[in-house]
């Protein structure tokens, strides 16, 4: 009796009944979505042409002159260069190694799991310890161990941290060994959906381990190639932690020589207030980010 | 897949090429496995060497001929901690905002999810899309919008202004979206024949069958919040504040000799995530891998 008029039921109440429950539910989560997500960034866009700073009641519209001071000022100029150096190195190298990694990994047939946790846990740890340690690592003195195993195949002392250009390759390494485990994980999945009949029958017929690399797994594992060369991309070009720990607050690092592009926003935005000039950086930012996925896109799709 | 490697190899055998080809295949499969280890070893030296130094007294720390295991052990690295700074503070706002943050991107990612994989409103569309669109944009663009925020909330140097960013999840919707699609609508109509409200549908048939997604979702934002550096550097100037990672990073500047001191916060700033991590391994790899949820 009880289920007999929710049986016949119209559409129309069931609709009602999912209607209230986005409204009550759903509504919420989408406001706060909202509003920590896409209201900031429509923020930053009409921010980046005006001179609204902290520090003074009122701005006005100054339409592109944030961009043309950003173009003469040669602190952001180089900071743009270092983050685009982050990509260039950071993302060929997580490629490749990943690739490498995860294509030994899926030959042997034991201990698979025990590497896989190897490798991902630099991944899973927080950076700032990390960034720690290995900031103690190349410190500069003897203590440091890259000085000390240096010395003991009787080389000098090298200013790991001291050396801007240095530096900035020694934190690229960093970076990279942090998210390799990453790459590793996803390229593993990847091959593993490969099936093995492929690679045993170009195998009987006569292809090598390397051809078998070539014309078997790498055409096959094309879109998660793709998708970890966005990642890489994304990541290399926005990092901060890595630069901020390894370089800041003593005297014997790289200091504010050392910046990157979130550095730069960091400082213009947070410590000096400069809210217009650091949101035309951001859009610097995100526009960029958004052409390197463009570009990885357009490049994985010619090459079919 | 292991029979079906199995079976060519046989075929060549067949052949007569059975020497050579298993001779090669040994020296091929141990040679991978040196380059793994070697490498996995790297991988790891960092943590290793931070834990082993955590444990040794300061003239094994800093000394031109350090060893791999502290030849003395002692625990007064860790035992001196919570004098030099208020390190049990850190670890409890740490573990407050991740906690907070991973009940409400839970809950959202779980509701939202269902929501959008199975109503047949038109603006859901669009909500969808607009989630999709932020999940590749990195937080740092839009961070000093959202800094003026919280502070025009007053919210600069509060619980709050902490966790205000990391109340939702785009991807964690879009991982439970997909998820909720696969099941089956039939399921969702007897639910309804039988008299179940929305609400009844939402926690009665879609939570238990998301189990294992959310699960993914919930560890991996744990994580992501625990180890987050740049909001809470912006949002907590005052040391009550600090987070593990923030407190943590200023010990290293103020203590920047007490290698001993500084590997054991390092140690604490690891360990939960490294005890979730072997709790949860499986779970987390192959989280991480089918979303690529940072």
């Amino acid at each position: 009796m009880a289920t007999l008029p929710r049986a016949t039921r119209s559409a129309q109440s069931l609709r009602g009944d999912q209607f209230r429950f986005a409204l009550v539910v759903f509504l919420p989560i989408m406001a706060l979505f909202l509003v920590i997500r896409i209201i900031p960034i429509f923020q930053m866009l009409a921010a980046s042409p005006t001179n609204l700073n902290l520090r003074r009641p009122v701005s006005r519209f100054v339409g592109l002159e944030n961009f043309t001071r950003m173009w003469e000022d040669p602190t952001f100029l180089q900071a743009l260069g270092r983050s685009l150096q982050f990509v260039a190195v950071a993302l060929p190298a997580e490629i490749i190694l990943g690739l490498l990694v995860a294509i030994l990994m899926n030959r042997v047939l034991r201990f698979e799991s025990f590497y896989q946790t190897l490798y991902f846990l630099p991944y899973i740890l927080p950076m700032v310890p990390a960034a720690i340690v290995w900031k103690w690592i190349y410190s500069p003195g003897v203590y440091g161990l890259a000085n000390l195993a240096l010395g003991n195949v009787g080389l000098g002392p090298v200013g790991w941290l001291t050396n801007t250009q240095l530096a900035l390759l020694v934190i690229i390494g960093v970076h990279v060994w942090k998210h390799l485990g990453f790459f590793v994980v996803v390229f593993v999945v990847g091959l593993k959906s490969i099936p093995a009949d492929l690679r045993e029958a170009a195998k009987l017929d006569g292809a090598s381990e390397f051809q078998v690399v070539r014309s078997v797994d790498l055409p096959l594992l094309k879109p998660i190639l793709l998708f970890g060369a966005t990642m890489a991309s994304i990541w290399a070009w926005s990092s901060f932690t890595e630069v901020y720990v390894m370089t800041q607050g003593s005297d014997i690092s790289a200091g504010s020589d050392l910046k990157v592009l979130v550095s730069k926003i960091y400082e213009e935005g947070i410590e000096y207030g400069g809210v217009g000039y650091a949101s035309a950086m951001s859009l610097v930012l995100l526009a960029i980010s958004l052409g390197l996925v463009g570009i990885l896109f357009a490049l994985f799709r010619e090459r079919t | 897949m292991k029979q079906a490697a199995v079976l060519p190899r046989a075929a060549t055998e067949a052949r007569g090429g059975v020497r050579r080809r298993s001779r090669a295949s040994d020296w091929g499969a141990r040679l991978s496995h040196a380059v793994l280890l070697t490498g996995g070893v790297l991988m790891v030296l960092p943590f290793v060497w931070m834990v082993l130094t955590s444990f040794k007294p300061a003239t094994e720390i800093v000394t031109t001929t350090p060893r791999l295991l502290p030849q003395q052990p002692t625990l007064s690295n860790y035992a001196a901690l919570p004098e030099a700074a208020p390190f049990v503070r850190f670890f409890f706002n740490s573990m407050l905002i991740s906690g907070v943050s991973t009940l409400l991107v839970a809950f959202g990612a779980a509701a939202a999810g269902f929501v959008l994989a199975k109503y047949p409103f038109r603006f859901l569309t669009v909500c969808f899309v607009l989630i999709l669109a932020t999940i590749l944009i990195p937080l740092e663009t839009y961070i000093i919008p959202l800094y003026l925020m919280v502070n025009r909330l007053q919210w600069v140097n509060t619980y709050p202004g902490l966790i205000f960013p990391f109340v939702v999840m785009s991807s964690g919707i879009f991982f439970l979206r997909q998820n909720i699609m696969s099941i089956p609508n039939d399921l969702l109509d007897a639910a309804r024949v039988d008299g179940a409200s929305e609400w009844a549908i939402f926690r009665q048939v879609i939570l238990p069958l998301s189990v294992a997604p959310l699960a993914a979702i919930s560890i991996i934002n744990w994580v992501y919040t625990w180890s987050m550096f740049i909001w809470p550097l912006i949002i907590a100037s005052r040391t009550e504040l600090f987070t593990m990672e923030i407190g943590l990073m200023y010990f290293q500047r103020q203590f920047s000799v007490d290698y001993g001191g500084i590997m054991a916060a390092c140690v604490i700033t690891v360990l939960p995530v490294l005890t979730v991590f072997i709790v949860f391994r499986t779970r987390i790899i192959e989280g991480v891998a089918t979303t690529g949820i940072k």
